[in-house]
């Protein structure tokens, strides 16, 4: 490779995971690295879900970072405008502008062993980069994808994904059809039955809908959180502290569970009065075992004039419309897909090649795993955000989140300080540490017996933390060398730096 | 003999492969004046009931998505609950066309289609699945099978001929799934059947159900006989349960199977003692005054003969 820039960091993403390893590698006093960002804007998720009514369902003072600390949030549970708006400061505020690669996508990264480095291939002209260390910020809510319905081709309509909103469409009096009643649909639907002539809702699986108490922050509280961030920080604490104490009944299949079920029912009962529309919003499984909505506007959404509930098997697409399996043919201007993301449990999201030429993907086919999430044995220097088995089920992702960078950030501090070749994770380590993961996870609600975007086909849940995030947190707190083959650089990999950067 | 072995997944991709919509047939097409005005009056409250039948079916269906023990079968009976109401719908739709709807009304059934349909609203979904994959095979072969094989033999319109045939190709599939769940179940402990049997059974709601379910099977009869038909082709369908059900080792250990084959057989000797009850139940069944039925549940009202909507 020739002309190849050498970085300390690749920072592949730069969304809330990419921007905090950034922050924090500046604060380490590393400021030879690059984020490379495939798009035109920063922020990852919540720059491409911009859909009416995105808004996160965990509380905006626990969404975000605890170094860079938002006292100005305008209610509990901020909607996506204010999140980027966050996510931009951040970068405003730690000058991390300068760091940033526009329209660089990355198409896979191989590691050098001789030289200690790793190869970043970018699409089209950019010009190649080669990294001590990369952190694969790319984010698992990053691929949105048109789900696979017979006949989406023959669709005449109008289409649009969740996480890919048309701002130029015009929904009032419209009819609609919305495919999905996860997460991003409960958000949508109410806002959609305000403008468009019909709505009509696909349902596949109902989930456990929660009551989301959702109030404007008082001046006095921003004041107050300006002057003094203590206070602040306080009710930060009191937050997570809230959220963990949910995880008895949401991580863990516990009687605690039916605590939190009897609140879904009786958001339920409340807010819907008719048996049958009742019965089909009911859930056949654990609360917990799919991510739980948090909503008060769904239901009465779904009981508007305007608006119906539809639980048949989809059949197919035809060119007006949706037909569903009681041979009816629901006619529509435009379908709203609010059906996720291609979340990646198996395989990897670009091509990684490890030492000795191995290929993570194919290691991976299976369902993914690393060591503490984080880091993969035989893929030395590199480091994943939101890797395998680092997802919450009751609490914030940016705590989890905080807690890889921090550990990342270290990692990359000693390859740097001690000059090494290589940091590469002991595969018995590795496995050990897998084995309690899995081990349990069978206790969870997740693996309690539904079918969910946790879970691999086979049943392999490559996706969740079964336990607090306390418990996450404190086992990254430090980095145990001893966990790692430490392989410092000599004379030969410095030469062989040289060589494979001119 | 063999166990009815099915692969349920197989099933599932074959029934996805074959739906069919409202849309597919043209409800315009020339042959509705095969319809004699003499016919017409016969046909109008049989495919009343018919319509509602299948909806006892669909009721079924809908409670056993919810017990199967695997998301394969949970999601072949999502489809079954929707293709029943898509047979209800085609029904509706054929009525349309032979003038039998006046505006939007949506025509009632006899008072036992109705009482089994309360039935099965308030009580399938706490049944259990052994039990409902006994009793719902047999109202799927007499009801359904019987009526439907009823209308391709005596209705000439062509139209009519089209939907039946696909519905017919639905319910063999129904069917089909019917018996390789029931021999599935046999494959239970004796004690865990004999458990649920009971169970089912000393539920004071149970009682209920058998009321509504006896006189139904000698209303259906004679609701045959008033078209002019023989009343053999019910026996006939009624049998095929017993049939269908003996070439199993597994469904014959059913306790509710061996129940639900012994009442079939009653029902098929009218010499039996077992039609003086049968037969009294609908007549007084017949006196049951309206305002003590209960209101159609929500979803009766999500029949339509419209193809598009």
């Amino acid at each position: 490779m020739t002309n190849a820039q050498t970085l300390d960091v690749a920072v592949i993403g730069g969304g809330f995971a990419g921007i905090g390893a950034a922050i924090r590698l500046k604060q380490h006093g590393i400021e030879n690295f690059a984020i490379l960002e495939r798009g035109t804007a920063l922020g990852g998720t919540w720059r491409d879900n911009t859909y009416p009514g995105a808004a996160c369902d965990i509380p905006s003072r626990l969404y975000s970072y605890s170094f860079a600390p938002n006292p100005n949030w305008s209610q509990t549970y901020s909607g996506s405008a204010e999140i980027l708006g966050y996510i931009e400061s951040m970068a405003a505020r730690y000058r991390l502008r300068p760091h940033v690669r526009f329209g660089c996508t990355v198409t896979g990264i191989s590691f050098d062993e001789d030289a200690g480095l790793w190869d970043v291939a970018i699409e089209g002209n950019a010009a190649p980069v080669r990294a001590r260390a990369v952190v694969l910020a790319s984010g698992p809510l990053s691929n949105a994808g048109f789900p696979d319905i017979r006949g989406i081709e023959t669709y005449e309509g109008h289409k649009i994904h969740s996480a890919r909103w048309d701002h130029d469409y015009d929904f009032t009096g419209k009819r609609v059809a919305v495919v999905g009643t996860g997460a991003s649909a409960v958000q949508i639907i109410p806002e959609l039955v305000e403008k468009a002539a019909s709505v009509k809702v696909f349902q596949r699986t109902p989930g456990w809908v929660l009551p989301r108490v959702n109030r404007r922050t008082n001046p006095l509280t921003k004041s107050l959180y300006r002057h003094v961030p203590a206070a602040e920080s306080l009710a930060r604490r009191a937050w997570f502290y809230g959220h963990e104490s949910v995880a008895l009944g949401v991580v863990w299949n516990t009687p605690l569970t039916r605590v939190v079920e009897l609140v879904g029912r009786a958001q339920l009962h409340r807010q819907v009065r008719d048996p049958w529309l009742r019965r089909q919003l009911t859930p056949d499984f654990r609360a917990g075992c799919k991510r739980l909505l948090m909503t008060d506007d769904y239901y009465p959404a779904l009981q508007r004039d305007n608006c119906k509930l539809i639980t048949w098997p989809i059949a197919r697409l035809a060119p007006n419309g949706i037909r569903t399996a009681e041979g009816v043919e629901h006619q529509a201007d435009c379908i709203v897909f609010a059906t996720g993301f291609e979340v990646s449990k198996a395989g990897t999201p670009i091509p990684i090649v490890g030492r000795e030429g191995r290929v993570l993907a194919e290691e991976w086919s299976r369902g993914a795993y690393a060591y503490k999430s984080v880091a993969v044995s035989g893929y030395p220097n590199l480091f994943f955000t939101f890797g395998p088995n680092s997802g919450p089920g009751h609490n914030s992702a940016l705590v989890y989140m905080e807690a890889q960078i921090d550990y990342l950030v270290r990692a990359i501090g000693t390859i740097l300080d001690r000059d090494l070749r290589m940091l590469d994770v002991r595969r018995d380590r590795q496995d050990r540490y897998n084995e309690t993961i899995q081990r349990r996870l069978t206790a969870t609600t997740w693996n309690s017996g539904c079918h969910s975007w946790y879970l691999t086909d086979d049943g392999f849940n490559a996706t969740m933390y079964p336990g607090f995030a306390t418990q996450y947190v404190n086992q990254l707190r430090s980095l145990r060398l001893e966990d790692y083959h430490v392989v410092s650089a000599d004379a030969s990999t410095r030469a062989a730096r040289i060589a494979a950067v001119s | 003999m063999a166990a009815i072995a099915m692969d349920f997944e197989d099933m599932l991709r074959k029934i996805k492969d074959r739906q069919w919509a409202l849309a597919d047939i043209d409800w315009d097409g020339p042959g509705a004046e095969t319809i004699t005005p003499e016919l017409h009056a016969r046909l109008k409250p049989f495919m009343a009931d018919l319509m509602w039948i299948e909806n006892v079916g669909a009721r079924g269906f809908a409670a056993m998505a919810k017990k199967a023990p695997t998301e394969t079968l949970r999601e072949i009976y999502r489809y079954f609950h929707a293709e029943e109401q898509k047979h209800a719908n085609a029904e509706l739709a054929l009525m349309r066309r032979w003038g039998m709807l006046e505006g939007d009304e949506i025509p009632q059934p006899n008072v036992n289609v109705k009482l089994v349909i309360d039935f099965l609203d308030k009580y399938s979904d706490d049944m259990s699945l052994s039990f409902l994959g006994t009793v719902i095979p047999m109202l799927e072969v007499a009801l359904d099978g019987a009526l439907v094989k009823f209308i391709m033999d005596e209705i000439e319109d062509p139209v009519c001929q089209e939907a039946f045939k696909r519905i017919n190709a639905d319910e063999s599939r129904h069917l089909a799934v019917d018996f390789a769940v029931m021999d599935l179940l046999g494959h239970a402990e004796m004690r865990k059947l004999l458990i649920e049997l009971v169970g089912g059974w000393v539920k004071p709601t149970f009682l209920i159900g058998v009321l509504s379910y006896v006189p139904l099977l000698n209303k259906m009869r004679d609701n045959i006989v008033a078209m002019g038909v023989d009343e053999n082709k019910l026996y006939k369908a009624l049998e095929r349960y017993r049939n269908v059900g003996e070439r199993s080792e597994f469904a014959r250990r059913l306790p509710m199977y061996q129940i639900v084959k012994m009442h079939g057989g009653w029902v098929v000797n009218r010499d039996h003692p077992y039609h003086l009850l049968a037969d009294a139940l609908v007549k007084i069944t017949a006196r049951v005054p309206k305002r003590l039925l209960r209101r159609d549940p929500t979803w009766a009202k999500e029949i339509t003969y419209e193809p598009a909507a």
